[in-house]
């Protein structure tokens, strides 16, 4: 296992500058997710590391090589692809033993690994099979078998359980997170879906158009969000933002006025934008404590295991969490506790987080 | 009234109604020529006489011992398996070529040139190979100029060069169908499956013979098949550049059946080896056919 | 019942009328107007037309080498044309499946516009006791001669022997840069008539002959004799190389673009001479001489279909193309010369000096045609062709290839 390195990498296409320079730092046996929305750049970073994309400027090392002028198969590295790029000609045990017998390594020695990683991955009696006659799990277990058995520095995982179906996204998660504790390998895992991310990662990188937004332990990125886009990225439902004018007292969100004791980088008759989780927005009668708003309830989503109220102040629509078992009546007044201490303050001009 | 008629045809039989016009022209076109050609080969002096007489298969029994018939029957399959094996490596490799990440426009412009052999008709193709293979056509001068040959070569006209000259010019003739079809079979290969076996530590042979050719397998075989039974029943390109010669040198059963027939009047041997050309490339046919079912 | 009335009446007259405008339609398939496009055969027909109201001619014109095919198969079919372009090789075959009308009782006419014993007298010979044929035009087989290449080999005069003719062709041939003496078209392509354009010619100006009557006679002494003047031109390199894919049209090609310095061929490609390449310095001769003064005579030949069902019209159209004054206007049109010979005489007053030679050769020298009665005459080449090649390669002796032709030729008539 080695540790990666990423200096200022930029990439252009044509005349068309993509990444605009970045940096990240990912220690030996690191789970690392590239996560953010669609064009934000991260595939391309992560192929840029694989080498099936050209470097336009900056380094890449793994270990302690530069590998950037290195061709893939140089760089000790295997990638685990969104559509798993099975080879469809081939035997199961074939697909996993290819690279070793490019490598021309002895056959009984394939034969073992091939084997043991079969039984780490549970799938064994699919040996003899062809990729067309498995299912979209199975095959996802094949190709992470078939990175797994290079025994390679690094892992590359290309957004691989976009393809699967929501309760088999859950479990392959859970399994690749119990493969990490096991073998401890460094990883680099695209996704664009924040859940995965918060599971998965010892370091997430949220990257946009290119830039790195923020990049930290996943309860930093949730609880210390640096920009405006990071509070809104991440946690689902997304953090409730709205824009606010700081008072003498408090905070003035339309004609609302919530009673506060600011912090002092906080000057009054500031435009900001304010936030606040739902999960920190409650019913007087679960939790007393906050700050209570009054609010008309327009909708609530039954999760099963919570309920979403979404209700209006005045004309600005924010959700709370419930307990599932609260019923709520709609269109009527109702009271919610805002919790003050867990909430965020940003600049409207530059999304920065001011306190 | 008519609600009666309508009434009465099933709806099941009315696709076949649609299909009928079409079947039966198709069938009178097919059909009857076929039929009559079975039949002349049956008769004796058939067309030049007008009471021919009826001899049954005589006239297979005649051909199957005639040495001229297997020669030509010879003849026939190395033309066939040559050519085909010239458009498929040559076809292949163009498409590969043509296949590569080059400027867009210029990879139009190869693509189109490429494709000419293909689209020019028999007639040109034969009289322009035959000038350039002419004794003192350019291929000569070339190969003189570079050293290689010191006397002008009859290409067309000397025995040991005239069937490897015939499948030189069937080859280039024939490679665009292959290259065309591969050309698409490339384009079907998903990326990843290259990207894959890069990271594989596959090299540039090593992601042909594991990526490349086994999804172009189920092309090469119908393609190739389809080829095959083409060129067994090639008639124009052979008439046109030897004739058949030097001497029978390149006689194949189509040529042989259009001199006994347009050559020598004998018009009830020229049905009896176009019905026996009509018998192999049914067989052929029928194994494509049958191998296509297997593979759905 | 006026119902009816009306209905009749209007049949009877659409039948009056129709036959008021009765007009005999026949047809003329030949190829001469595939070779001659300016409108000269219509013009003809118009002409016939215009003296003949009651007939009107169509005119199906094809290539030559389809003519042949058509015969054949429209005979099969039972359609045809009435009056048919015709090749006296073709003769024997056509006359095994019945195709012609003899013509005898139309030339015994009195109303004739020609007098049959003034008509070239090749195409008119009996087979089987009866005349198939009648000569349009005719032509002899000559030897074309660049006359810069034979002085440029140090020669004054065109060849007149056989051995005149090896000399001047193997010195030709020496002048190099892609220049040879003589072209030999035995390309196997057919209709691989090359024997017959070159070897035949030699033949008959050396007085041997391939037939014996109505058989085949091709392994005798003469045959031999010239076979291996034609094996030895090769190997002395008088010869140009290629000869077993050299097609006559390529041989008359090399000759006009002046690579050649002798062509044996009809007379009537001087014209294709004089208007493809006015420059090249062109003399015609008779076929060199091994002390034989003969020619092989060629030409358009007409005929009536037996299937024809408007005999007496073909008949007056083919009198009309006979006749003096229109022999001779085909005759200049097609630059051959005409098949009634009382035509001479107003075709030679314009007569270029190439053609008043082939007129010399024409009236003077003894004619040959043997080929209207070999039997599968068009086959035959083929084999003559193949032996012949195989002769030239060196694979037989010229002894060898004339009993294969001779046995092969055999077999194919059995």
């Amino acid at each position: 296992m080695s540790k990666i390195d990423i200096k200022n990498l930029v990439k252009s296409f044509g005349n068309q500058e993509v990444l605009h320079g970045i940096n990240i730092s990912i220690s030996k046996g690191e789970f690392c997710v590239l996560v953010g929305p669609s064009g934000c750049g991260k595939s391309t970073t992560l192929r840029m590391v694989a080498g099936l994309e050209t470097i336009s400027g900056g380094e890449i090392s793994i270990g302690d090589r530069v590998v950037n002028g290195l061709k893939p198969r140089e760089r000790g590295i295997a990638m685990v692809f969104q559509n798993y790029a099975l080879y469809p000609a081939k035997t199961i045990y074939n697909n996993m033993a290819f690279s070793l017998q490019q490598s021309k390594i002895d056959k009984k020695i394939i034969d073992e690994k091939v084997r043991e990683v079969a039984k780490i991955l549970e799938i064994t009696e699919l040996l003899d099979r062809k990729p067309a006659t498995l299912s979209g799990g199975q095959r996802q277990r094949v190709a992470m078998g078939r990175a797994i058995v290079r025994d390679p520095e690094v892992f590359l995982f290309d957004e691989p359980l976009s393809n699967l179906d929501a309760q088999l996204r859950g479990q392959m998660r859970a399994e690749i997170k119990l493969l990490h504790q096991r073998l401890k390998n460094t990883v680099i895992y695209v996704t664009h879906d924040q859940v995965e991310a918060m599971t998965l990662a010892d370091k997430i990188v949220i990257m946009k158009d290119g830039k790195i937004e923020q990049q930290g332990t996943p309860d930093d990125v949730f609880h210390n969000p640096q920009t405006l886009f990071v509070a809104s990225f991440m946690g689902s439902p997304p953090m409730n933002l709205t824009n606010a004018k700081i008072s003498k007292d408090g905070i003035k969100i339309k004609n609302s006025e919530i009673n506060y004791k600011k912090s002092s980088n906080l000057k009054i008759d500031k435009n900001v934008v304010f936030g606040i989780r739902a999960d920190d927005i409650s019913l007087p009668e679960e939790n007393d404590s906050g700050i209570p708003i009054k609010g008309f309830v327009t909708l609530v989503e039954q999760l099963g295991t919570e309920n979403l109220a979404h209700f209006s102040v005045g004309d600005i629509n924010f959700i709370a969490k419930t307990n599932a078992r609260t019923k709520l009546k709609l269109n009527k007044e109702q009271s919610f506790n805002f919790n003050m201490k867990h909430a965020y303050f940003f600049d409207p001009d530059t999304g920065a987080r001011i306190s | 009234m008519f609600k009666n008629i309508t009434n009465n045809i099933s709806n099941e039989s009315i696709p076949y109604l649609f299909l009928l016009p079409c079947l039966l022209i198709l069938g009178a076109l097919l059909s009857i020529p076929l039929y009559k050609v079975f039949e002349y080969s049956l008769y004796d002096n058939v067309i030049v006489q007008k009471n021919p007489t009826f001899v049954g298969l005589q006239n297979y029994q005649e051909i199957l011992g005639d040495k001229a018939f297997w020669d030509a029957t010879l003849n026939t399959i190395i033309f066939t398996v040559g050519s085909v094996i010239g458009h498929l490596i040559i076809g292949t490799g163009l498409a590969l070529l043509v296949n590569t990440d080059i400027n867009p426009k210029a990879r139009t412009l190869f693509r189109s040139l490429l494709i000419l052999p293909w689209i020019l008709t028999a007639v040109v193709v034969a009289v322009n190979w035959q000038l350039l293979l002419n004794p003192f056509g350019i291929i000569n001068y070339g190969l003189d100029k570079l050293g290689l040959i010191s006397e002008p070569l009859d290409w067309l006209g000397d025995p040991s060069l005239a069937m490897w000259s015939l499948l030189l010019i069937s080859t280039w003739r024939g490679y665009p169908f292959i290259m065309v079809s591969f050309l698409s079979g490339l384009q079907s290969i998903p990326k990843e499956l290259y990207e894959a076996a890069e990271l594989d530590g596959a090299g540039f042979f090593g992601k042909f013979w594991h990526v490349t050719i086994p999804q172009l397998k189920p092309v090469v075989y119908g393609v190739a098949l389809l080829d095959l039974i083409w060129t067994f029943q090639l008639f124009p390109l052979v008439w046109l550049t030897t004739g058949g010669g030097p001497g029978r040198e390149t006689e194949v059963l189509s040529t042989m059946t259009f001199r006994y027939a347009f050559v020598n009047f004998e018009f009830s041997q020229a049905s009896t080896v176009a019905v026996s050309i009509l018998i192999i490339s049914a067989a052929f046919t029928i194994f494509y056919l049958r191998n296509e079912k297997n593979r759905i | 019942m006026i119902f009816k009335k009306i209905i009749a009446t209007l049949a009877l007259s659409f039948a009056l009328v129709a036959n008021a405008n009765a007009k005999t339609e026949i047809e003329w398939l030949q190829w001469f107007a595939a070779e001659n496009t300016r409108d000269f055969y219509e013009g003809l027909v118009a002409d016939f037309e215009a003296a003949n109201p009651d007939i009107s001619v169509k005119l199906v014109t094809q290539p030559f080498g389809k003519v042949r095919e058509s015969i054949v198969t429209d005979n099969a079919v039972g359609v045809g044309s009435d009056v048919l372009g015709l090749n006296m090789p073709w003769t024997t075959g056509f006359l095994k499946s019945d195709i012609l009308e003899p013509l005898d009782s139309y030339l015994s006419k009195g109303s004739n516009s020609f007098k049959t014993e003034k008509l070239v007298q090749a195409p008119i010979g009996k087979i089987n006791g009866k005349t198939w044929m009648v000569p349009l035009n005719a032509f002899p087989f000559v030897m074309h001669v660049n006359m810069d290449l034979v002085n440029k080999a140090g020669f004054s005069e065109p060849p007149s022997s056989w051995s005149e003719l090896k000399e001047q062709a193997v010195a030709i041939s020496n002048l190099g840069d892609g220049i040879s003496g003589i072209g030999m078209p035995l390309s196997s392509q057919p209709p691989s008539n090359g024997p017959i354009l070159t070897f035949l010619p030699l033949l008959y100006s050396n007085g041997g002959r391939i037939m014996d009557g109505t058989s085949p006679n091709f392994d005798n002494a003469k045959v031999v004799e010239t076979l291996s003047f034609i094996n030895d031109l090769q190997k002395s390199g008088a010869m140009a190389p290629g000869y077993a894919s050299r097609t006559g049209g390529v041989d008359l090609e090399e000759f006009i673009a002046g690579r050649s310095g002798f062509l044996i061929s009809p007379g009537v490609h001087a014209s294709a001479v004089a208007t493809r390449n006015p420059d090249l310095n062109y003399d015609l001769v008779r076929v060199p001489t091994n002390g034989v003064n003969a020619y092989r005579v060629h030409g358009w030949e007409l005929g009536i279909a037996s299937s024809s069902r408007h005999k007496e019209e073909a008949w007056k159209f083919i009198d009309f193309l006979l006749s003096k004054e229109v022999n001779a206007k085909v005759a200049k049109a097609s630059r051959a010369l005409p098949g009634n010979l009382e035509s001479l005489d107003l075709v030679s007053g314009e007569a270029t000096p190439v053609m008043k030679t082939q007129m010399n050769i024409l009236s003077g020298d003894e004619p040959v045609e043997e080929l209207r009665q070999a039997p599968s005459a068009v086959p035959s080449w083929s084999i003559m062709t193949e032996e012949m090649q195989s002769m030239l390669r060196g694979d037989q002796s010229p002894n060898e290839a004339a009993s294969k032709v001779q046995s092969r030729w055999l077999d194919l008539i059995s």
